[in-house]
């Protein structure tokens, strides 16, 4: 490479203990880790030792973005966060949280392809990034305020530009549930209580520098038409919800919500959403709603507009306008986040008086947001909610908390569906007030360990979606049966990754997708239409491993796998094939460093054997099979006891997911009776150091 | 440009302005449009003949345009550029009666995706049923022997689908309809 452009050249390196500012090249040591996770796994590898807890200061946290942060191409605005998880059970392992917003594109104004935190700071202090000018500063006026005040007063400070990157309370109080959040709705969950234990109250960042791209201009702006003409609505959805004049497909269970008629109720003036031909790239930001997706026909007259990232045409965070929840709970009347983040109010309740989609669930989400991304508190993917709902009704938080803090609580509002409960809950879990919400701050495995609940219960219900280590299921056999069995075995918190379900959910029909798939996994029987699963193949086991890597991949190039992989499209004259290469071909000429897709697809690989060598080092264990790749007895249940592989359940079979495991260990050439890498593999994917330290304490197959 | 390519280029304007408006168009109705315009000569206006004929070549010529007759026998045009070829069959369906709207989108949503279909969605557009319509509809199904394979499941939140038993059994549709309405959006 001559100049290489993508990435900004350096990272950024912060030692909260001595106050020490330093920076290094990023190409000279993270070339081969590109940037985001890969970035952050090498720095954990290389520098944190095993057995460290989260909130040591011996823990580092590495803010990672990728060569495709804050360029032109589309979905760019992740940041990736990785630390030793301090949700992750028995003990901390390593993982990442990913935000979207402007921070990851600012940083790159600012010059940095990451910042790594070290050490711990003698008093609250937050780290002002500025260009070359970085500085420590005192914090103590900002602790002890939410998300919103900090921002704005760093932003105060620093410019309406900057994006703060900020923890509210619960981060500071050491809640292991609590989250990092920029742009006000864009979090990483998980990291605010490792910020917290540094004393790190916010990173703002303001860059006024710019992204190069090395290759040729008009390339690139063709490029980004492609990518853009191959992007459906959030998850990739590819077909509209109801039939639209230019659309042969349709899905009722569709985010592509815009349609004549379907009005953003609460701009001024209204906007109707239209049509929305996929070849209309101008009206992209018109086709997701997730408002309505989630909250129903309502959440229309309330809609203003779509919020999102940096370079994202998605805008999957609805903002909602609510007037009625000013007057009733002294609350903002806007609000907005996309999800989870969304649902985050609505979900601790079991009903309202009006219903799952009535207005008081839309205030229960307004509520919910204006506490929840103010005090940082984090759901971990609603298993919050879920454990919430599960203690409460089967009597186990009676039994776990004294009478006088048991009835400190308004259980006779939480049960009516009331949303001003939530002004009782929220902040107590925030600032650890009782028992009871310091357990549910902890996340499940540290909530079950104290309270003595054997895990073993929350493995055996279907409801509550738990998996292991502290985490619930993402994405797993509901979605693409052994494929997301598989998915789900390989983090060590939910596995994050949508590189799968985005296709099983695109809205094609199942003999589309098929053909699709074996182009892509070389068969047609590498996936099956929902809840019609058939046994086992190679294939599938071919999916699962590119849907892993390609999950690995955006998170290191600052792609939103919440939106790709792009290999299905809204064009029929494409035959609805969207381009497995996009990544390549973006990174090739952003960076200049040509790469064909096997290429990054390898590299990819060997940050995600990374992760794995990570693991296995920390958990000081090789047999990752019967160790850590578990899975969940409810997996292998169905409500009606229909039989696994018969129509309408997504039941799977025990001996068939033994051969699932085998075939995927097989795929990536590890061993297949421990479910570790081997020497060979370290080495064929430039990790040979890794295989000799790992060799070194006995943890090779 | 001769005269007879110069009409079918008119009709082929025609038909592709109509998609362009969501909707299909007759051969009366492009006469009568032909008219409005003032393409037609006197003497091209009385033999039906001359316009079949444009038509039909403007056909062959043109892989976009396409032909769908709705079950009362009239012959109805569209561009697939404007119109997709599911959008036309709903919209000829739609010309007819309700009950066979209603059953063939529901056969074709259950044979093809496989998937139950919402009874809202029959409100909505382009199918713009009144939700007494609908039931009526159903009602009357229910008592007919034609329809006998259309049935309903109700979710866990008390939303209704319907599906096709020629192509999906019962479980499997409630387990789908379960999936578009709760299952998805409770997984996100
Ligand atoms: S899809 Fe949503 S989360 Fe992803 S980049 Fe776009 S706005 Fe951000």
């Amino acid at each position: 490479m001559a100049k290489h452009g993508g990435w900004a050249g350096k990272v950024l390196r912060v030692d909260l203990s001595t106050g020490k500012i330093s920076t290094e090249d990023t190409l000279e040591k993270y070339r081969d880790y590109l940037g985001g996770t890969g970035i952050g796994y090498k720095v954990i590898w290389d520098e944190v030792q095993a057995g460290v807890k989260s909130f040591d200061p011996a823990n580092k946290i590495v803010y990672g973005v990728g060569p495709l942060a804050g360029t032109g191409a589309p979905c760019n605005g992740r940041t990736a966060i990785t630390t030793l998880w301090p949700t992750c059970w028995p003990k901390a392992l390593v993982a990442s949280g990913h935000m979207g917003g402007q921070f990851a594109a600012e940083l790159k104004y600012a010059g940095y392809d990451a910042i790594i935190i070290e050490g711990r700071a003698d008093r609250p202090v937050w780290l002002s990034v500025w260009d070359e000018k970085v500085e420590i500063k005192d914090a103590r006026q900002l602790w002890g305020q939410g998300i919103r005040r900090t921002t704005i007063e760093i932003n105060q400070q620093m410019g309406p530009e900057a994006s703060v990157a900020a923890i509210g309370q619960a981060g500071e109080n050491l809640a292991p549930m609590s989250v990092v959040m920029n742009s006000y709705s864009h979090s990483a969950g998980g990291v605010g209580g490792v910020m917290g234990s540094k004393n790190l109250k916010a990173i703002g960042v303001r860059g006024t520098g710019s992204v190069r791209i090395a290759g040729n201009k008009e390339e690139w702006e063709k490029l980004i038409k492609l990518h853009l003409s191959l992007l459906g609505a959030n998850n990739q959805h590819v077909v509209p919800s109801n039939p639209q004049p230019w659309a042969e497909h349709y899905n009722a269970g569709s985010r592509w919500m815009a349609s004549a008629g379907r009005r953003w109720g609460a701009a001024n003036p209204s906007i109707d959403t239209g049509a929305c031909e996929p070849h209309n790239l101008n009206r992209i930001a018109y086709r997701t709603n997730n408002a309505a997706y989630f909250l129903g026909d309502k959440a229309w007259q309330h809609t203003v507009r779509g919020n999102g990232c940096t370079a994202c045409p998605i805008r999957c965070h609805t903002m909602l306008k609510v007037p009625a929840v000013s007057a009733k709970y002294g609350i903002p009347e806007l609000g907005q986040n996309t999800c989870v983040g969304l649902l985050f109010g609505r979900a601790f309740f079991k009903s309202f008086p009006d219903g799952p989609k009535g207005q008081t669930a839309i205030e229960a989400c307004m509520v919910g947001m204006y506490l929840a991304d103010d005090l940082g508190v984090w759901d971990n993917y609603g298993q919050l909610q879920r454990d919430f709902q599960a203690l409460y009704y089967n009597g186990i938080f009676k039994r776990k908390v004294a009478e006088k803090e048991f009835n400190s609580y308004s259980w006779n509002k939480y049960e009516q569906g009331d949303p001003t409960f939530l002004f009782e809950l929220l902040p107590r879990i925030a600032n650890k007030e009782g028992e009871l919400a310091t357990a549910l701050g902890l996340g499940t495995g540290h909530l079950l360990e104290r309270w003595g609940i054997p895990e073993q219960e929350w493995l055996e219900n279907h409801d509550l979606l738990y998996w292991k280590l502290g985490h619930p299921k993402h994405h797993s056999n509901e979605d693409a049966g052994q494929c997301g069995v598989i998915i789900n075995t390989q983090y060590n918190r939910d596995a994050q990754c949508h590189s799968h379900s985005n296709f099983t959910r695109n809205g094609l029909p199942i003999e589309v997708q098929k053909r699709l798939a074996a182009e892509l996994w070389g068969s047609p029987d590498a996936v099956d239409a929902v809840a019609a699963f058939t046994p086992m193949n190679a294939h599938k086991a071919k999916m699962a491993k590119w849907s892993l890597l390609r999950k690995e991949l955006h998170d290191c190039l600052s792609l939103c796998n919440w939106m790709g992989p792009w290999v299905a499209s809204p064009l029929k004259e494409r035959e609805y094939r969207g381009d497995d290469s996009i990544e390549s071909l973006l990174y090739s000429l952003a960076t200049g460093d040509k790469k064909s897709r096997q290429e990054l697809d390898t590299i990819a690989e060997r940050i995600f054997l990374l992760h794995r060598a990570l693991t296995i080092r920390d958990m000081g264990a090789k047999d990752m099979r019967t160790k850590h790749d578990t899975i969940p007895d409810w997996v292998f249940t169905d409500p009606k006891d229909k039989a696994a592989f018969s129509k309408g359940t997504i039941r799977m079979d025990k001996e068939d997911i033994k051969l699932a495991m085998d075939m995927f260990y097989e795929e990536m050439a590890w061993d297949k009776e421990t479910g570790s890498p081997t020497k060979a593999t370290y080495r064929r994917l430039g990790l040979g150091t890794v295989a000799d330290e790992l060799a070194k304490r006995g943890l090779l197959p | 440009m001769e005269r007879q390519e110069e009409v079918r280029a008119n009709i082929l304007n025609i038909i592709r302005d109509r998609s362009e408006s969501g909707r299909l168009i007759s051969a009366e109705e492009i006469l009568t449009e032909l008219k409005r315009r003032g393409l037609l000569t006197s003497e091209e206006i009385k033999p039906k003949t001359h316009l079949e004929t444009a038509l039909k070549q403007a056909l062959q010529e043109n892989r976009d345009v396409k032909e769908i007759l709705a079950p009362n026998g009239v012959c109805y045009y569209y561009s697939v550029r404007r119109l997709s070829e599911t959008y036309a069959g709903i919209l000829v369906l739609k010309s007819e009666n309700p009950l066979w709207l209603i059953a063939e989108v529901v056969r074709e949503n259950s044979k093809r995706y496989p998937r139950p279909v919402p009874v809202a969605g029959f409100m909505e557009s382009p199918f713009d049923l009144t939700l007494e319509a609908i039931l009526e509809c159903l009602r009357v199904m229910g008592e007919d022997k034609e329809y006998q394979d259309i049935a309903q499941t109700i979710t866990s939140v008390g939303k209704t689908f319907l599906y096709s038993s020629r192509h999906l059994d019962p479980d499997y549709a409630s387990m789908l309809a379960e999936w578009l309405d709760v299952g998805q959006a409770d997984n996100p």
